[in-house]
């Protein structure tokens, strides 16, 4: 899996592309590590281009999510494909995550955020 | 009927390898959309298990898999070379919504048309997943 990073504003995007699975999450959570060395807690997902995702990734996810919630930041995904997201809702995970469809969407989300 | 056949070590590296050749057989054979995200998904799953609960990702030990595709059935068995288990997946409770693992027996019984467990004569667990497909085994969107 490639992992893209942009860490430039208030919130640290992530980009996603290929096979989530046991191997690449764990290099996600390496990678993410980086970022919360820089004490960055904001941090958004785009998985638009993960064409494969079973439940080591998904539990890669979750563990981001608790470092996420430890650090009291927001973590934000979006851009999930249609059977990426089906597998969120069979496994009750989309009731835990903040998931929007577009990346556009999350953004916003944390501006109003910071608005209020 | 056709057949295929694949060993793998018990290695992390070996998973890439496995997906690789599980969408090369279903590309070959003609199968995407949902039939094939759902079976390598659940190939994907019974292969994790086999590495981590079975073999304990010991490099001596191996995974095997064989496929096996006819008008009807898309199958997948799952062999590795670990002590049984058996009464363990089956006993596998749904994790709670925060962990971080077990969540894979869930999707194969979810998607897969049956999921049978048993022990093999070496003692080693076999998982036999099947799905059930028409007889034009063309994309299933």
């Amino acid at each position: 899996m490639e992992i893209k990073v942009k860490n430039e504003g208030q919130v640290c995007e992530v980009y996603l592309i290929g096979r989530l699975d046991l191997a690449s999450g764990t290099n996600l959570k390496e990678e993410l590590k980086k970022i919360f060395d820089q004490d960055k807690n904001m941090i958004h997902l785009n998985l638009n281009e993960v064409e494969f995702i079973n439940s080591s990734g998904l539990g890669s996810l979750v563990s981001i999510m608790k470092e996420v919630r430890l650090r009291k930041g927001r973590l934000t995904l979006s851009n999930l494909a249609s059977y990426v997201k089906e597998i969120f809702e069979i496994t009750q995970l989309s009731h835990i995550f903040e998931i929007y469809e577009t990346q556009e969407e999350a953004m916003s989300s944390y501006q109003s955020v910071t608005a209020n | 009927m056709i057949k295929k056949e694949f060993v793998y070590k018990s290695i992390s590296e070996s998973e890439n390898k496995m997906l690789d050749d599980v969408e090369m057989f279903l590309d070959e054979n003609k199968i995407s959309g949902e039939l094939k995200n759902r079976f390598m998904l659940c190939v994907s799953e019974a292969f994790t298990n086999a590495l981590v609960h079975g073999n304990k990702l010991d490099p001596n030990k191996e995974i095997k898999i064989k496929y096996m595709l006819s008008n009807t059935t898309l199958n997948a068995d799952v062999i590795d070379e670990g002590h049984g288990g058996v009464e363990k997946v089956n006993k596998r409770k749904r994790p709670e919504l925060l962990a971080e693992s077990g969540r894979g027996v869930g999707l194969i019984k979810h998607y897969s048309s049956s999921f049978v467990i048993s022990e093999n004569e070496e003692g080693g667990l076999q998982l036999k997943i099947v799905f059930e497909i028409n007889k034009e085994r063309v994309n299933c969107t």
